[in-house]
């Protein structure tokens, strides 16, 4: 019997509930009208019985779960999940005014990351992110979570190094499709042991961690020595629950990090720093002589001040790192100090409010409905520094590397829904030194990028 | 003054050090025990905390008795289990070993400190003239009772029942398997638990006789009035004995094992058999067994270890898949 079968044997049921209460009482004492009486009863009974089953049913039955957000499956109670992510990111590079042809105008699969997620009770949670960008293998992210409640909780494997503000955020959701020459200053993915959480309701962050320590920009696998990086990060949105609407979206922090490093000819522990273009503009020197090979030799310490403003339409995204690594070679030492920073602004045309997690489209792209998505216009300069030591102790040549860059760029994003997501960049690098005769001759790099994740 | 202060900052931590933490524990039981449960917790943490100081709130989970076994092995953090019958715990032992095999024998009368019996509750004037067993099968009558595969109280119906037919035909094991075959024909509804079955006989108005529980029948003449309802007692009806245990592996993670066990104890003592009959469970203590004798019926009891051969055996054979109760209800 379906439940339409149900309902016109309910509607009977009030039929007799309504006789049977109106005063036709003779009817009630006869059989067949108890009889019946009791039929829609125990109809209306099996119903409810039926009803109750499939609640307790739900209660205890998985869920699989598809959104903007991605695809999970989860136990009854929530305590249980797997959460499937990812994302990919198609590049056309084009460089302007490159006499030569000195670099490849190319199309590049920049990432294409597969992100799993796994909720294992109350206080075990583990992450794993592979990614296949460039046609390689890399693991990005493995790590187990051991999750103690807001404020305290500890990471164990191999995450990002609390340090740059950049560098912190993911990849889809930065500004810009390259990170700023600042960002080449901070260690990338590491492994370690992080302890972190959240007090006052998210005003004030915390990081503290000790990790094996890799060289500016780098990711490294393990350590080449037997010193751990200490790295503290503090994240304060001093007026995220205030009322002062203009300020809830001011949040500014201080991070940093201390080690001991030293290198060898094989593996000098020693960085790179690259362009927007990823072209490298400064390498220590290196050479099959030992005494001309510059290494890692003592202390590393980076300072990162950093500051986020974003209020209506507009964002301000300000940092500023110090790099300070001891440095030796065959002839001597010194301490080196690097520097960089950068101010990142962004408007966002259609109104919507930017924030480090980019932008929510309030009108998700739908053509029919006369609906665009999100638009952004962007603009940074930056610039990176290199101590003039490096070149006067020969630890790097000013023939090869230039002593420092700065960079101007600006572009477009185009949000067409929270998963989609079309941007533009241009950015000019200039260069003091690098080349033999002279300066590096400028980076004029057109980046255009299609992004999809969830 | 600043001895005073000092005084006082001095008592207040000897008493914070010297006052035991509140303690909690869980008591997973089944239906009709809900009430009795209610009162019984109060008196015991009134008793726990005059003899040790210590505070305890006792919290409480009701289902049917199978539903209930099946969520402690599942993992439900129990300190202690009072269900409706013996089979039930074993499968915790059995299937999660978080209590011993032996765990029946650790207290009085097969850890079971009260005990009671199936009665029938009737419609008031009882109009259908039900009188006993047989009355059940009769054409036209309808019957509720929950069901025994998820049921303690329906799982002692229905072996009564078998037991009684069994005993009508001299020993005929297949006549009371036609004769329970006939009395589930006349069950029209099959809840989960014995509270539920009570609310379809009881509030829903469903069914001429309900297969209940002796407390929960009187309960239900106490909550819905003795104008509306009645009792018949049978000729014969089985022991039911509900019993009861610590879970081990729980009290000793959770370091609750003294205040459950005496939990448990304190069901034998003279105030908590007390409650027992006043929720119209029968007292195992003389004193209120005496007490409460006249509001039970005298009726001829058989155990389930002499009829069956013990709930092991009856499990199997009765309510098992595929076993008898399978085949005669589809």
């Amino acid at each position: 019997m379906n439940r339409q079968q149900y309902g016109w044997l309910l509607a009977l049921g009030g039929l007799v509930w309504w006789t049977a209460n109106t005063g036709v009482r003779a009817e009630t004492a006869d059989p067949k009208w108890q009889e019946l009486d009791q039929k829609v009863r125990i109809l209306e009974r099996k119903l409810e019985l039926a009803d109750e089953a499939a609640a307790a049913k739900a209660k205890e039955t998985p869920t699989l779960s598809a959104g903007p957000g991605g695809f999970s499956l989860a136990s009854a109670d929530k305590a249980f999940s797997l959460r499937l992510r990812g994302f990919v990111q198609a590049d056309g590079r084009v460089y302007a005014d490159d006499e030569g042809d000195r670099l490849s105008d190319t199309f590049l699969l920049r990432r294409a990351r597969i992100i799993l997620d796994a909720q294992l009770g109350k206080h075990f949670a583990a992450r794993i992110a592979p990614d296949f960008g460039g046609g390689q293998s890399q693991l990005q992210d493995a790590y187990v979570d051991f999750k103690g409640s807001d404020a305290l909780n500890l990471r164990v494997g191999r995450t990002k190094v609390p340090l740059g503000l950049e560098r912190l955020q993911s990849s889809t959701e930065r500004l810009f499709n390259e990170t700023a020459l600042v960002t080449a200053l901070t260690p990338n993915r590491d492994e370690g042991i992080l302890l972190y959480g959240a007090l006052g309701k998210g005003v004030l962050e915390y990081h503290l961690g000790a990790f094996n320590g890799g060289p500016d920009g780098a990711s490294i696998d393990s350590d080449t020595n037997d010193e751990f990086d200490l790295a503290a990060r503090v994240w304060l949105t001093p007026f995220k629950h205030s009322d002062a609407e203009a300020l809830q979206g001011l949040s500014f922090g201080l991070a940093g990090t201390v080690g001991e490093q030293s290198g060898t000819t094989n593996a000098p522990g020693l960085p790179t720093y690259r362009t927007t273009g990823q072209n490298t503009f400064f390498s220590y020197r290196t050479s099959t002589n030992a005494a001309d090979t510059a290494v890692a030799d003592g202390d590393r310490t980076r300072i990162a001040p950093q500051v986020y403003y974003a209020v209506g339409p507009w964002s301000l995204h300000g940092e500023y790192i110090i790099s300070e690594q001891d440095v030796g070679n065959g002839s001597g030492s010194a301490s080196l100090e690097q520097e960089a920073w950068q101010l990142a602004t962004s408007w966002v045309l259609t109104g919507e409010k930017p924030s480090l997690k980019g932008v929510s489209p309030a009108k998700p792209f739908d053509p029919a409905k006369g609906q665009w998505g999100a638009f952004e216009l962007k603009a940074r300069v930056g610039e990176l520094s290199i101590d003039d030591a490096a070149f006067e102790g020969g630890y790097a040549q000013a023939t090869r590397s230039a002593r420092s860059a700065e960079a101007v760029g600006g572009g477009l994003n185009w949000y067409l829904t929270r998963n989609a997501k079309l941007s533009l960049d241009y950015e000019q690098t200039t260069f003091d030194g690098g080349a033999a005769d002279g300066d590096r001759p400028d980076e004029k790099i057109v980046i255009a990028r299609a992004q999809v994740s969830f | 003054m600043k001895r005073f202060i000092t005084a006082l900052l001095i008592g207040t931590a000897t008493l914070a050090v010297a006052a035991p933490k509140p303690v909690t524990l869980l008591n997973v039981s089944y239906d009709p025990t809900r009430e009795f449960y209610v009162d019984f917790n109060a008196a015991f943490a009134r008793h726990w905390e005059t003899t040790t100081g210590q505070k305890v709130t006792i919290k409480q989970s009701h289902g049917g008795s199978g539903k209930q076994a099946r969520s402690v092995i599942d993992g439900l953090p129990a300190d202690l289990v009072t269900l409706a019958l013996a089979y039930d715990i074993d499968a915790i032992s059995e299937k999660a070993k978080l209590i011993p095999a032996s765990w029946q024998s650790r207290l009085p009368h097969n850890s079971s400190p009260y005990f009671s019996t199936i009665v029938f509750l009737v419609r008031k004037g009882n109009p259908k003239e039900i009188k006993d067993w047989d009355d059940l099968v009769k054409p036209g009558i309808s019957v509720i009772t929950p069901n025994p595969k998820t049921s303690g109280g329906a799982r002692w119906n229905y072996l009564a029942a078998w037991e009684f037919a069994k005993r009508r035909n001299g020993g005929d094991e297949s006549k009371a398997r036609e004769f329970v075959s006939a009395l589930f024909k006349n069950v029209p509804v099959l809840d989960s638990g014995a509270r539920g079955a009570t609310t379809t006989f009881v509030q829903r108005e469903i069914g001429d006789v309900f297969l209940s529980w002796e407390n929960e029948a009187f309960l239900a003449l106490k909550e819905f009035g003795a104008d509306k309802l009645e009792i018949v007692v049978p000729s014969i009806s089985i022991l039911a004995e509900p019993p009861v245990t610590v879970i081990d592996k729980v009290v000793d993670r959770r370091g609750t094992r003294a205040v459950a066990e005496a939990y448990l104890n304190f069901l034998y003592s003279e105030e908590g058999q007390d409650l027992a009959g006043k929720h119209f469970y029968r007292p195992r203590l003389p004193a209120a067994a005496q007490k409460y004798a006249t509001q039970f019926a005298d009726v001829a009891l058989f155990t389930i270890d002499e009829a069956f051969g013990g709930w092991k055996q009856a499990q199997e054979t009765h309510f098992s898949d595929g076993g008898v109760f399978d085949q005669i209800y589809k």
